[in-house]
């Protein structure tokens, strides 16, 4: 039983190091950034906050962001960007080059860095 | 796909939860996880039942007991689960998890059905079952478990598609 515990124990350690959520397994380890105009504003709906960019190449990226009540206390709501800004974006894009997904932990737009998960790169 | 799910994201349950405050999908979500596990909590018993375990209780006393909460448990895990659907159900595109879930789930309703017209199922409270009879129960107990099982899991690995 003890030994059973310990197992347990041990693989919900494991676990912890990695980010609070699921779904980064998809995603680089690397960290990139990715500067685009808004063509999707912020959306705080659904499990993560969302919006799309266009990069300079004409990709538009999906990014990912915290869920939509951290997403909001750090600072980003849905009015604070419109349409067409310009954002750079700061995260673990997909493993495939060809998806321009991006789940991010950080986003500077205006001048003013948003840190929606603090203390994590 | 993409238009029924583009279709589905332009209800008026869709604007509903993208417009109702950042915790809404999350509460829907969790009552999502009450219904589901109410469901299989309380149908799983049963298939066990089905199956052959605990052939002391009565068939028809521990059906009129799980049959309610199972089917409110489906009920509220239908309507929650169409709400976070609805939310940005065009972000499912492609995600191959929805396309097992879904028939998974029609068969799981389809195999109640069979079990609703099975001359054993129906005659569980007035008489002994034969052999066979608890045999056919059984194949419809196991198929249930599979489906409900396999619809269980590949909607946890929607999220991670």
């Amino acid at each position: 039983m003890k030994k059973v515990a310990t197992l347990v124990a041990v693989f919900m350690m494991s676990a912890l190091p990695a980010f609070a959520h699921h779904g980064w397994g998809g995603n680089e380890d690397k960290l990139s950034n990715v500067t685009g105009t808004v063509t999707t504003g912020v959306s705080l709906a659904g499990p993560h906050a969302t919006m799309k960019i266009k990069d300079a190449e004409g990709h538009i990226w999906d990014v990912t962001m915290a869920p939509p009540n951290r997403t909001q206390e750090a600072g980003v709501t849905e009015k604070l960007i419109p349409v067409g800004s310009t954002v750079m974006v700061h995260g673990h894009r997909n493993k495939n080059q060809k998806t321009y997904e991006i789940k991010v932990t950080k986003l500077t737009y205006n001048g003013k860095l948003y840190d929606v998960y603090p203390g994590m790169d | 796909m993409r238009e029924i799910l583009q279709w589905i994201e332009a209800t008026s349950l869709g604007h509903l939860m993208r417009e109702s405050g950042p915790w809404t999908y999350a509460l829907v979500n969790t009552a999502h996880i009450l219904g589901v596990s109410s469901l299989f909590g309380s149908i799983l018993v049963l298939d066990l039942r089905l199956l052959g375990c605990w052939t002391r209780v009565r068939l028809a006393d521990l059906a009129s007991a799980v049959t309610p909460v199972a089917a409110t448990g489906f009920a509220i895990a239908i309507a929650t689960g169409s709400a976070m659907l609805a939310t940005k159900a065009t972000a499912y595109v492609g995600n191959p998890f929805l396309l097992i879930k879904f028939p998974a789930i029609a068969l799981g309703l389809i195999n109640v059905g069979v079990l609703k017209v099975t001359p054993a199922w129906k005659a569980r409270a007035t008489r002994e079952l034969s052999r066979g009879e608890q045999r056919q129960l059984a194949v419809i107990g196991g198929i249930s478990l599979a489906c409900w099982l396999t619809a269980i899991t590949c909607g946890r690995m929607i999220a991670f598609w």
